[in-house]
């Protein structure tokens, strides 16, 4: 290591955890959560910490504000300025919490008080933490508000949790986390559940807190594609331990661990490259490994592997790795993905929507929320249709409207020919679909097979046959039979979501609707379950309809996609067409903010509101959002116009691309 | 290196360990009351309405366990033999309400709409009265014996099953698993019956042994007040009713008894009730 690193580190690192351990001992078991962890963070740095679930990661954090869960076991050192975190007394503790570390919280819905409203909730912070007066406090929460993002931050202050959409709720987390003016803000999984959009601007902040106020940020999360453009450096956990740790753009791009290549693998990506999946789990460790614990699924593993844990090696500047077998082939040559996929021929309509409205309408008063406005859709059997969108966009009432679940208020739905509302209930098996939440969707008190033979029940199949098509099913997601007897709650995300697939297959439906199917799961489970997926949407018996918020997975295996916004059809055409050379405005927004490992991306067009700000009374509904927008898009609205093999309803499709260069 | 231990697991009932404690304790009581009330025959040699001609209110001891009542009838029997007719009156009362009330709550709850109105206002209208006001009135109509008890104690009870599974129904029917069985073609009853009912029974089971207990302090209480079983028959509430007027001239033997009696029954309830809600707390963490 060169000395002059050694010296920055003393210098100037504000966490430094040494050699921490934590076993965590409950009646009856006892879980070794990290095991000699080390790795440091310095103020004004941004460091990413990536894995799996249960590889350690929320556990750091709350080692870092000494929060372990009781009955744990702690060894090692937390050094935060100096002092060590795990000697500390309530008093110092409260003190650390306070100013030192903050987190920013996974679900910040619930996180925050629901009775109260948020500025409240600020500024209570700042008069405890800050010892503001309260003129002062409330002034300054206004401007926290409006540091992270917050548009009319006065409105917003009187806002209750409730009022906020995720994305907003998220900033408010962060201003509160920021109010106190810690050293290091720890932000545990700050994305989840967001849109790329929101996403992009989230972790924007973040890097925003680094860089102008000098702060520490520590980022957990396991989607390594998105925290992979604002991290400096970058530690990977895996199964408690570390196995490698360095400049984010080095481990990212080439990175030397399997497991780390196993992860950035499994990460689909929006340029068009295809996912590699990685069998197998992360295994749940009771000691301090003696082994390499991702020897059991790795290609390059040898004897030594499964006797001998690898030592931390330093390979040069800090990055540094846990294992025998460094690889060295750069990751974009060792995926150099196939992308032939067998055209095949488009059979019968499975799927026809003309003009359909979706109006919930609110129990009280007059009002309602108009979901879907005029969605038309035809798809073949051996088709695949992918559907992108923002959250609220209307993807998921256009999935339970093919399913239906909802009625139309305007338009007409046909499956297999036949109008949604009049099924008979075998018929209404002729759609299935695969849910968002894997284990949610299936009865908690139903066993795997009972929920499997469902569509076959309803379709009067004789229960001889049924068990052999289910058997059959199973055997097709590669599930062993023993798994039929289990309740929803014994089966991991990954088991539970082909048991999912396994039911939609089992009637041999003519369409299966995929309601965002992998957006509950862990990367390396997302990737096989994608497999899973592209291989089932490839059968030339049924048609296909992929929904998703990760233009990434969609590109992945769909033929055709449809970018919706607030309800509407705002462009569609051949995958590669609309991905490669948009057309509307908004899908070139959506494009842009979609992570793209390794590289630094240009979004083209940028959107200048969120959604839940931009609301349309007339016109083209984008415009309150839209750079480009002009008179006649705030007052007509245009319909779907053919550019080549692709249509899109906006005005300046033409001038776009010169608008675009000039700006 | 030194260590650091973060304080253990804060206390036993966590994990569960005490729920088990008082599950066993309370059901080891009502198994030990339902013996004897069923080996009552074996376990004293007088008939609960048998009169022994030799002496009225004697003094516990000699020819009797627990001595005599007003009528010269052996308290002990009659202690022994009531539990038949006081266990077997709550049980099944409560049974009959869960069976009455989750049906009414499962309809009520997944259709909705005027099936939800109706039933509901029926339930509120039941519910609008205390309980045990509600019992007098409704035993008065129906008048005593067995089978009107155990309906009139159902009646009174199965009102909170129906508002209980409701709610129960309205969050589980959101749920994507409902859907899912939507999609798969399930038909109304299929989803009631299949997905619904199973699911929305936790709390129903936490709650009936708990109402069992007080199903009997309502049968007591009826009782007591004359409204419940007629005079010979032994039951505690008449029991006690009848031995009150004793107690001031000393003679505890004929209303004591019963009453321990009903109060440990009542506790084996509560204890076994109490279990299963900490049992389903312990799941949920």
């Amino acid at each position: 290591m060169p000395s002059e690193t050694i010296t920055r580190e003393q210098a100037v690192t504000m966490l430094d955890i040494q050699d921490l351990s934590v076993v965590i001992h409950r009646p009856g078991r006892q879980v070794a959560a990290l095991s000699n962890v080390s790795f440091s963070v310095a103020p004004g740095e941004v460091v990413g910490l990536v894995g799996e679930s249960g590889g350690g990661k929320s556990m750091v954090a709350r080692a870092i504000v000494g929060m372990l869960p009781s009955g744990s076991h702690a060894t090692g050192r937390v050094g935060f300025d100096g002092a060590d975190v795990l000697r500390m007394d309530a008093a110092d503790l409260a003190r650390h919490r306070g100013s030192g570390a903050a987190i920013c919280f996974q679900n910040p819905r619930g996180a925050l008080s629901p009775t109260r409203t948020v500025g409240r909730q600020l500024i209570d912070r700042l008069v405890t933490h800050q010892d503001m007066k309260g003129d002062r406090a409330a002034e300054t929460a206004k401007e926290l508000f409006a540091a992270v993002g917050i548009r009319n931050p006065a409105r917003r202050l009187e806002a209750y949790p409730h009022e906020l959409s995720g994305g907003m709720a998220q900033r408010v987390m962060i201003s509160l986390a920021t109010g106190c003016a810690p050293g290091l803000l720890i932000a545990d999984e700050p994305t989840t559940g967001l849109d790329v959009t929101l996403t992009r601007e989230i972790l924007r902040q973040f890097r925003h807190a680094a860089d102008t106020d000098g702060r520490g940020v520590l980022l957990i999360s396991h989607d390594l594609a998105s925290i992979a453009e604002v991290c400096d450096r970058v530690v990977v956990l895996y199964a408690g331990t570390v196995v490698e740790s360095g400049p984010a753009a080095k481990v990212l791009r080439e990175p030397a661990h399997p497991y780390t290549r196993a992860l950035l693998r499994s990460v689909p990506d929006v340029g068009g490259g295809r996912v590699v999946a990685t069998a197998g789990g992360m295994p749940l460790m009771t000691a301090a490994p003696h082994d390499c614990p991702f020897a059991p699924r790795c290609a390059h593993a040898t004897d030594d592997c499964r006797s001998t844990r690898p030592e931390t090696t330093m390979l040069d500047g800090d990055w540094s790795l846990a294992c025998f077998h460094p690889q060295e082939t750069p990751l974009a040559e060792a995926i150099a993905a196939d992308l032939t996929t067998a055209a095949t021929e488009p059979g019968d309509v499975v799927l026809k929507i003309e003009d359909a409205h979706v109006v919930y309408r609110s129990r009280f008063g007059s009002g309602g929320h108009h979901a879907l406005r005029g969605v038309s859709l035809e798809l073949r059997a051996g088709e695949t249709l992918g559907v992108v969108g923002e959250s609220g966009c209307g993807k998921s009432t256009l999935a339970k409207l093919i399913m239906g679940l909802v009625e139309p208020s305007e338009g007409s739905v046909e499956v297999a020919g036949k109008g949604v509302r009049k099924q008979s209930r075998a018929e209404r098996t002729r759609a299935q679909m695969v849910f968002q939440d894997p284990i949610g969707s299936l009865s908690p008190r139903r066993t795997v097979g009972d929920s499997i033979a469902e569509p076959l029940r309803a379709a009067k199949v004789p229960a001889k046959e049924r068990a052999q098509r289910v058997e059959a099913a199973l055997g097709r997601m590669e599930l062993d039979p023993s798994i039929l007897t289990r309740l929803p709650h014994e089966l991991s995300g990954g088991q539970a979501q082909r048991i999912g697939i396994a039911r939609a297959l089992v009637g041999r439906p003519d369409l299966i609707v995929f309601d965002e199917p992998t957006s509950a799961l862990d990367v390396t489970v997302q990737a096989q379950i994608l497999d899973v997926i592209a291989d089932v949407a490839s059968d030339a018996g049924h048609g296909s309809v992929f929904i998703s918020h990760d233009l990434a997975t969609v590109r992945g295996f769909a033929d055709r996609v449809v970018v919706l916004y607030l309800g509407r059809v705002v462009e569609e055409g051949p995958v590669d067409e609309v991905f490669d050379r948009p057309k509307h405005p908004y899908t070139r927004a959506l494009l842009g903010s979609a992570p793209r490992l390794g590289e630094t991306r240009t979004a083209d067009v940028q959107l200048v509101k969120d959604l839940d700000e931009a609301d349309a009374a007339t016109g083209c509904a984008l415009a309150a959002r839209c750079p480009f927008v002009t008179d006649t898009c705030r007052s007509q609205e245009q319909t779907l116009q053919p550019y080549g093999e692709t249509r899109a309803a906006c005005w300046r499709v033409p001038e776009l691309t010169a608008l675009i260069e000039k700006s | 290196m030194a260590a650091i231990e973060m304080a253990p697991v804060v206390s036993s009932n966590r994990d569960g360990r005490f729920a088990k404690v008082l599950i066993y304790v309370g059901s080891g009581i009502l198994v030990v009351a339902a013996l004897a009330a069923l080996l009552a025959p074996l376990l004293t040699r007088w008939g609960p309405t048998e009169i022994d001609p030799s002496g009225t209110l004697a003094a516990p001891g000699g020819e009797h366990l627990l001595g005599t009542d007003g009528n010269g009838m052996d308290v002990w029997s009659r202690v022994l033999h009531a539990a038949r007719l006081d266990l077997g009156i709550a049980v099944l009362a409560v049974a009959l309400a869960v069976v009455v009330g989750t049906l009414l709550g499962l309809l009520a709850g997944y259709l909705g709409g005027w099936v939800d109105d109706v039933l509901m206002r029926i339930v509120d209208i039941f519910q609008a009265f205390p309980t045990f006001i509600l019992a007098l009135a409704v035993s008065a109509l129906l008048g005593g014996g067995f089978f009107n008890l155990v309906v009139t104690i159902a009646a009174v009870n199965a009102p909170a099953y129906a508002r209980l599974v409701r709610a129960e129904v309205r969050t589980l029917r959101e749920m994507q698993y409902i859907d899912a069985a939507k999609t798969s073609g399930a038909s109304t009853i299929g989803i009631m019956w299949r997905h619904l009912l199973p699911n929305s029974l936790t709390p129903v089971r936490v709650i009936a042994p708990l109402n069992c207990g007080w199903a009997m302090l309502t049968l007591a209480g009826l009782s007591f007040l004359g409204l419940g079983v007629t005079v010979p028959t032994a039951e505690w509430g008449s029991m006690i009713s009848l031995g009150t007027s004793d107690v001031v001239a000393g003679r505890w033997w004929t209303s004591v008894p019963p009453g321990l009696a009903l109060l440990v029954c009542v506790l084996g309830f509560s204890l076994l009730g109490e279990g299963l809600q900490e049992r389903a707390d312990a799941k949920r963490r």
